[in-house]
Formats: structure tokens, sequence, C-alpha cells
């Protein structure tokens, strides 16, 4: 009787244990990209502040490409999801930041989002790249860190 | 009334293909379509028409189409070696990032001296037909290609190291089978397998491919398949390797090289006339023009190498600049020269 007790909350305390691992919200994970990610690679691209605007100049591209900014101009609060992709960017690109969006499967979920869509959104990336003067390598460590997205992104 | 039910029948007829026309044209137009794939990942225009670099073709599908629809293109390539020009013009088609279409044909124009001297004895030997002229010979070949991406995604599984992988075939016919009887090949017409297996590393900013071909082919087919010699002829087809490296410098050029395994085929053998092995003739042909005979042996048939420029302006135009070292072409020694291509995609 006893032992059966103990028992009972061992296994409880161990499912309290493997719960606790996980993050408390439904968050995203840091991709492990084959080759690694530079420790310099936030550096790289300007530390934080780098990161902020060049999230800023990818939005400014991707509301002036028609294939896609309607999603975006749907999806509404354009200023909140700037602030979660620089969390989100420095995250992977292996910075000490706490991403607080939804993952990235929870948030494409419902958005049926083509394989055209996706691609437009990583040309905009790169025109974001030039525009802020990142170098070409540089930019390839984020589209690299970003890459594995896709499955989940990529729906339809 | 018979006539009149004919008439009305084929009226329908010509209606309902009318309508299948109509509806397939705007199924093209509407939901066909597609260039969203990202720069230069369909590769260029190869010689093989297929999509690749200049020789190898990848395991990517030719033009600018994603899974949700259809692009192409068409490509001219020309190639400037000191005993040879080539000029190669073709098309190919991309169905939904998955199968592709491709044809090209070739036309390769000869400057061989001694080639000439062959076509001049054999003309004043009496009209022996060797598919070679006094002054000039083109070898032709049309190129017909099919490729099927099996699995994997080149572009984005920055997260494993499963490439994109292909299997393809090409049918080559050459036109000008009696000058490729006169370079000692058993055929003019046949089809080559190959399976393809590419990569990008974006850390690196590099592309990596590897193909392996199973063929028999002398000089990619432009002289012709397999070898006949006074013990016969073969068509024994073998498994050869190629790989194309490009390294991005920025998202719309890139340098790199290439590498194409040939075989042996025709290394050593002499120009046969008319079937006829030269070699009886060499020593009459000798005592006329001294060394007559070294020249019309043939050279170690050489693997290909490259380096290249490409540069993609936008995604309907891309050029490539290379600086080709073929080596040994049949009775031709150390032919590098400069290659360029473009392709233009819709």
């Amino acid at each position: 009787m006893k032992l059966s007790k103990i028992g009972l909350s061992l296994v409880t305390g161990a499912a309290l244990l493997a719960a606790s691992a996980q993050p408390a919200f439904a968050g995203e994970q840091k991709t492990k990209p084959i080759l690694g990610i530079p420790k310099s690679a936030l550096d790289d691209f300007g530390g934080a502040a780098g990161v902020h605007a060049w999230v800023e100049s990818l939005f400014y591209y991707i509301m002036l490409d028609n294939r896609i900014s309607h999603i975006f101009r749907e999806f509404g609060n354009v200023e909140r999801q700037i602030a979660l992709n620089t969390q989100l960017e420095q995250m992977v690109l292996g910075g000490a930041v706490e991403y607080q969006g939804a993952s990235m499967s929870a948030a494409h979920a419902d958005l049926g989002i083509t394989m055209t869509q996706f691609n437009a959104v990583v040309e905009a990336a790169y025109n974001a790249c030039e525009r802020n003067n990142v170098p070409y390598k540089t930019c390839n460590h984020l589209i690299a860190a970003l890459a594995p997205f896709t499955r989940v992104i990529v729906t339809r | 009334m018979n006539g009149s039910q004919g008439s009305k029948l084929r009226l329908w007829s010509c209606a309902a293909i009318f309508g299948a026309a109509a509806a397939m044209h705007s199924g093209l137009a509407s939901a066909g379509y597609n260039d969203g794939k990202v720069f230069l990942t369909g590769g260029v225009f190869t010689v093989d028409g297929a999509g690749g670099g200049g020789a190898v073709p990848w395991a990517t599908i030719t033009g600018y189409e994603t899974r949700d629809g259809i692009n192409g293109g068409i490509g001219y390539t020309y190639a400037n070696l000191p005993a040879l020009q080539l000029n190669v013009f073709g098309g190919a088609i991309g169905f939904y990032d998955r199968f592709e279409l491709s044809y090209a044909t070739h036309k390769l124009s000869l400057n061989l001296s001694n080639l000439d001297t062959v076509a001049l004895v054999a003309e004043a030997l009496g009209g022996l037909d060797l598919g070679t002229d006094p002054w000039n010979s083109t070898l032709q070949m049309d190129v017909y290609g099919a490729k099927l991406r099996l699995f994997g995604d080149a572009v984005y599984t920055s997260d494993s190291w499963i490439p994109q992988v292909a299997i393809g075939g090409l049918y080559k016919e050459n036109k000008t089978g009696d000058l490729v009887r006169t370079l000692g090949a058993n055929k003019a017409k046949d089809w080559e397998a190959y399976l393809a297996a590419t990569k990008v590393f974006f850390p690196l900013s590099t592309l990596v491919n590897f193909t392996v071909r199973y063929t028999s082919a002398n000089q990619i087919g432009l002289t012709g398949f397999g070898e006949c010699s006074a013990d016969g002829c073969t068509n024994d087809k073998e498994f050869r390797f190629e790989a194309s490296v490009a390294h991005l410098l920025s998202k719309n050029t890139a340098i790199g090289f290439e590498y194409q395994q040939h075989g042996d085929n025709l290394d050593g053998k002499s120009v046969s006339l008319a079937g006829l092995p030269l070699e009886g003739l060499t020593g009459l042909l000798g005592n006329l023009l001294p060394g007559v005979e070294d020249a019309l042996t043939q050279e170690k048939e050489s693997d290909w190498m490259d380096v290249f420029f490409a540069y993609a302006p936008n995604k309907n135009l891309s050029f490539v600049i290379a600086y080709l070292m073929l080596g040994n072409i049949s009775v031709a020694q150390d032919q590098n020269g400069f290659y360029m291509s473009m392709h233009a995609t819709f």
C-alpha cells in the first residue's frame, strides 16, 4: 500500500520534471543546421539592434510584394510580428533571447502557405540583407538557421 | 441525310477538341505557370539540355517553378576550342519541381587538318563516303532527356545531410553516322541514364552536386557510342563519375568548377576509311605525307573539366562564362578554350 503510493508519487514527480524541462509556453526551439551556426553570427548581424533593423527591412519588402503582403496584412499587428521575429531570429542565431511567440507550426497551421509564398519571403530576406548591408555570407547563416522551418510552414 | 449527320458529327468533334484545348489553355494560364523558385536553384542549361551546370546534370529540376506549377526555358551554348566549335541550342520544361523534359541539338564544327587530309585522300581515291568534307566536317546530334526528382530538397533541409536525388535518362541521336564510324565508334544513337545528388550548404554559400552516369558515349556522344576494331564492335556501358561545385558570391553570382569522367573507347584507334582501318593505308600515305600515321591515331580521351562564372541579372536570364579543359578530343590535343551559355526562362 505504502509502496504503491511511493511509486505513484515517483511517477508524477518524473512526469512533472519532464514537463518542466519543456518551456512554459508552446514556443519554438532553436534549429540544428548540420554545419552549425558560428558563435559570431549574431554579432556579424549587428547584434539585437542589427537583427531588429533587418526584420523591419524584411517586413518592408514583404509588404511591397503583392504575392504575400495580403497574408501578413490579414494577420494584423505588423509591429507585434516584427517584435516576435526579432526575438526568433536572435534565438536561432544563438542569442540568449526568449522567443515569446507561438511555434512555427502553430503560427502557420491554418494559413495554407505554398512553397511559392515561402520562397517570396526568402527573396524578401535577401533583399533585406542587401538593404541593411549584411554580407551575403552572414545572411546565409540566418537562412540556414531558418530553413528547417520550411517543413512546418509550407503546408500546401 | 447520312452526309449531314456526318458533318454534324465532325462539327461536334471539332467543338469538343476546341473546348478541350481552351480548357487546357486556361488551366495552364491560371493554375500552371509558376516562377516562385529562389535564384539559380533550378540550375542552368547543360549541353545535354537537362537542368544543371555546364556539362553535369543536377538533381534540381529545371526552371523557376516550385511544386505549385510549371516553368521552363531555352538555352544557347557556344564553345570555341582550337580545333572545334560547338553550338548547342535547346530547351527544357520543369513540371511541379518534380519532373523535367528537355531537348538539345548540337552542331560541332571540326577544323582538323589531319581529318581534312583523310577526306582529301578519300576523295582522290574515288569518293569513299566517310561523312567528312575536305575543308570542314560538322558533327550533329539531338539529345532528348527526362528527369524525375526522387526525394530530398536541395535547398531548405539545412539540418539534414540528405541531398536532393533525381534519376534521368537521355536519348542521343547522332545525325552524322558516317563520320562517327570513320572515327571508330560502333553506334550513332544510344541512351544514357544518370543518378544525381545535389545539396546547397548555406553556411558555405556553396552548392555541391555528384552525378553517376551509365553510358558508353565517346565525347558525350558527339563521336558516337562504343567502338569498332578488327576484333569486332562493342558497346559496353559503364558507370562514370561527374561533379559540380558552385560557390555563390552573392544571390545571383556563382563561381565554380566541374568534372566529368570520360571513357576510353576510341583511345589509340586509327581513323578508319569506310570501315577499313587506316593502318594499311597510312603506310602508303606516310610515304606521301610524313607523320600522317601519328596524326591519324586518336588520342586518349580526356576527362572534361571546367571552371565557370555564372550570373543571373534576374529570374528570366542567366549567363555562364567558362574556361573548358577538355584535353584530347579525337585526333586533336589540348582542346582548352572558352564557353559561353545563355539561359532564358519564362
